[in-house]
């Protein structure tokens, strides 16, 4: 008897041990070709990196298994079956495409596993996830949420600062998905403003669009619009393309003598070295984080001093400290149900409430669709002597606004 | 009769000339961004038409090695700070040493093989130069800033840059170059008759096979040239010359195999069309409708001008 007993508590302090060692399996899907994906999927190894060198959660360690979704919808879509089928991860991370997300959508609605997503501001994603996904976390703005934003940004900053005045806003938008939508989204904008209605009632009483053609599309010669631009004189030029239009695009508006009050780009990333050239003092930019947010929060400044000791460059771009908030997010919400049982779980995210390196403190809230999303702002930085400085939300400003835009002459 | 046949023999020039003076007057703007950007295409065109019309391949890799130009060029400038236009020289060299190795591995091996062999392995060439640069540089943008790049002059009231003048100055001198090459060198010589018959060529002692080594060779080395004047106005980026291929080969069909004035001629066609539809608002998007849309007109009026003799 005592035999059999032996054997029996051998057998369960075994399965323990052997459960205990077990991982936790997270999945993550991120483009690594594109800077976004590659440095979020970075910040994420940094997270697990630091929660089992704590010893992990739940006493079991955190395992991370990232797929590149090479930003095409067909193998991000793959990817999820593939890490629910073949690597049996607990939890979906990651994202960046909203194209990429919106075939994703119908494959993580077939496994339901809890999903925490940093990518895709598109919201037809959220129309496709529905209301009823409890297991759907998404924590990224979605495009409507960045256009009030923006709004209620240039508002505060239009009362902040007595000699800034917007009224006329150009939009410069690249002829892909992107831009257009963001064209379409200024229209609503447009339409509600003029009848005094939404964010924006304050700063938008006229309105123009105007497409061109990409860099990263073959094209390249903005001075065509940027003409355009210059006869409607606006106080916001916004352009909304990708990284390769930056430098070619102020290059061209100083040749042809082209200096609106705000100059703002909207691209998702920027080139390498922007700062370093002396066209780009004065540019604004929308964006979630900046690398001077470390000067006002230590959880910023751990995560840009834990980065670059591990990786040896720096974060440059949003994707890398919400990449970061990704894993970290979970964690807490791991931690605070004491199991990753899903609907404790999902009970527990929904109650967690974290210092990101974002800088802002990120809790979850229904949306206009979905019952769980994160942040709802972007923030407006500037590029002041070669960094990006916060100049709204004005409780997180790291610089003064640099306004009107400078002269071109001498630069 | 001679003023008639002079009329005759330069009619494309006189005909340009005639469509860039109306476009002049009614839109100034989209005349001289037409002819600069019109100018680019002709630079890069003209190596493509080169290799198509003498060794007979149609290069699907000639964007990515204009790609690779510009990383080349943009080494120089960080490691060295040699300014782009400078760095034409090396880059050119150095492009040129490339694309013998290129021909010699690979091209040289498919030159009796079918068109469709051919194209598959220039398009295999293509990825791998294309992943390589994602590999070493990623698609992170990359850019040298000369303060000149952005530089202009104002004429008659109207305000243009001048940094683009370049291209045209620039596609003259490789066309001019080309042709002096073709007709008073013997090596052009030589490749002016294997791009005519290369049997014929071949049974009178011409050297096929350096003359196709050189013509490849000298193609990828004027992609340097195209390289190091593009470096200050556009970013760098792996897939930067990938639209070019296409553009490239519009003009070949639309000038006609060794017409390489002809290259020249449609490069500011097309780029002055182009020009006039992103100068009206709203249409910009349609700019690729219409170069392409111009392009096959001009093939189906010279197939029909054809038909009819």
């Amino acid at each position: 008897m005592k035999k059999v007993f032996l054997v029996l508590l051998m057998a369960a302090v075994t399965s323990l041990i052997v459960f205990a060692a077990t991982p936790i399996k997270i999945g993550a899907v991120l483009p690594l070709g594109d800077i976004t994906g590659d440095q979020a999927a970075k910040a994420m190894r940094l997270a697990v990196s630091e929660i089992n060198a704590e010893g992990g959660l739940l006493g079991r360690p955190l395992e991370l298994i990232v797929i590149d979704d090479e930003m095409t919808p067909e193998k991000g879509a793959a990817a999820i079956s593939r890490l629910a089928t073949v690597d049996r991860v607990d939890f979906f991370v990651g994202g960046m495409s909203t194209a990429v997300h919106f075939a994703q959508i119908p494959v993580m609605k077939s496994f339901q596993k809890v999903t925490i997503w940093i990518g895709a501001a598109g919201s037809q994603c959220e129309v496709a996830v529905g209301p009823d996904a409890d297991w759907y976390f998404h924590l990224h703005p979605w495009d409507y949420q960045q256009g009030a934003s923006y709004g209620q940004g240039w508002t505060d900053l239009a009362e902040a600062y007595p000699d800034i005045e917007i009224n006329k806003v150009f939009l410069a938008y690249e002829e892909g998905a992107f831009g257009t939508g963001s064209h379409e989204a200024y229209l609503v904008l447009q339409a509600l403003a003029a009848e005094g209605q939404g964010a924006w009632a304050e700063v938008m009483s006229d309105y123009m669009g105007v497409s061109f053609k990409s860099a990263t599309l073959g094209g390249g010669d903005y001075r065509a619009m940027l003409q355009q631009a210059k006869k409607y004189d606006p106080d916001l030029f916004v352009w909304a393309g990708y990284d390769a239009d930056a430098l070619p695009m102020l290059q061209q508006a100083k040749e042809v003598g082209f200096s609106p009050k705000f100059f703002v780009g909207a691209p998702p990333g920027w080139p390498a070295h922007f700062g370093d050239s002396p066209l780009a003092e004065g540019v604004t930019l929308y964006g979630m984080w900046a690398p001077t947010i470390n000067r006002i929060s230590p959880v910023a400044e751990h995560f840009w001093n834990a980065y670059i000791e591990m990786f040896k460059e720096e974060p440059a771009t949003y994707f890398a400290p919400l990449g970061y908030t990704n894993i970290y997010f979970l964690a807490e919400g791991i931690k605070a149900a004491g199991t990753i049982e899903k609907s404790a779980l999902i009970k527990a995210l929904e109650q967690v409430e974290y210092a990101s390196p974002i800088g802002d403190v990120l809790k979850i809230a229904p949306s206009n669709v979905i019952k769980h999303q994160g942040f709802t702002a972007q923030k407006i930085l500037q590029w002041q002597g070669g960094e990006q400085h916060v100049i709204w939300p004005l409780e997180l400003k790291t610089a003064e606004p640099e306004y009107p835009f400078p002269s071109w002459d001498g630069r | 009769m001679e003023k008639i046949s002079f009329l005759r023999k330069h009619r494309g020039i006189l005909i340009l000339v005639a469509i860039l003076v109306v476009v002049a007057i009614w839109r100034p703007l989209a005349a001289i961004y037409g002819v600069q950007r019109g100018s680019l295409y002709a630079l890069i065109g003209l190596p493509l038409a080169l290799t198509l019309g003498v060794v007979g391949i149609m290069n699907l890799a000639h964007g990515d090695l204009l790609s690779l130009g510009t990383y080349i060029v943009y080494l120089f400038a960080v490691n060295t700070g040699m300014d782009p236009l400078v760095s034409i020289i090396p880059v050119f060299f150095l492009l040129f040493i490339l694309g013998v190795v290129i021909y010699k591995l690979t091209v040289t091996r498919v030159l009796k093989a079918g068109h469709l062999n051919q194209l598959l392995l220039t398009f295999g060439i293509s990825m791998i130069v294309l992943e390589l640069m994602k590999v070493i540089w990623t698609t992170r943008p990359r850019s040298v800033y000369v303060d000149y790049s952005s530089s202009s002059t104002t004429i008659a009231g109207v305000r243009f840059g001048t940094y683009e003048l370049l291209y045209v100055v620039l596609a003259f001198a490789v066309l001019i170059a080309l042709q002096l090459f073709l007709k008073k060198t013997r090596l052009g010589q030589a490749t002016f008759a294997v791009g005519q018959n290369p049997r014929g060529a071949k049974i009178v002692g011409i050297n096929t096979d350096f003359v196709y080594l050189f013509v490849f060779g000298l193609s990828v080395a004027i992609l340097g040239i195209a390289a190091g004047v593009m470096v200050p106005r556009f970013a760098i980026f792996p897939s930067v010359g990938a639209a070019f291929t296409m553009k490239s080969f519009s003009l070949v069909a639309m000038a006609g195999l060794g017409n390489l004035t002809g290259i020249l001629i449609s490069g500011i066609v097309l780029g002055v069309g182009e020009a006039i539809v992103q100068s009206i608002p709203g249409y910009a998007g349609w700019s690729d409708i219409v170069f392409f849309g111009v392009l096959i007109a001009v093939i189906m009026i010279r197939s029909l001008r054809r038909q009819s003799l």
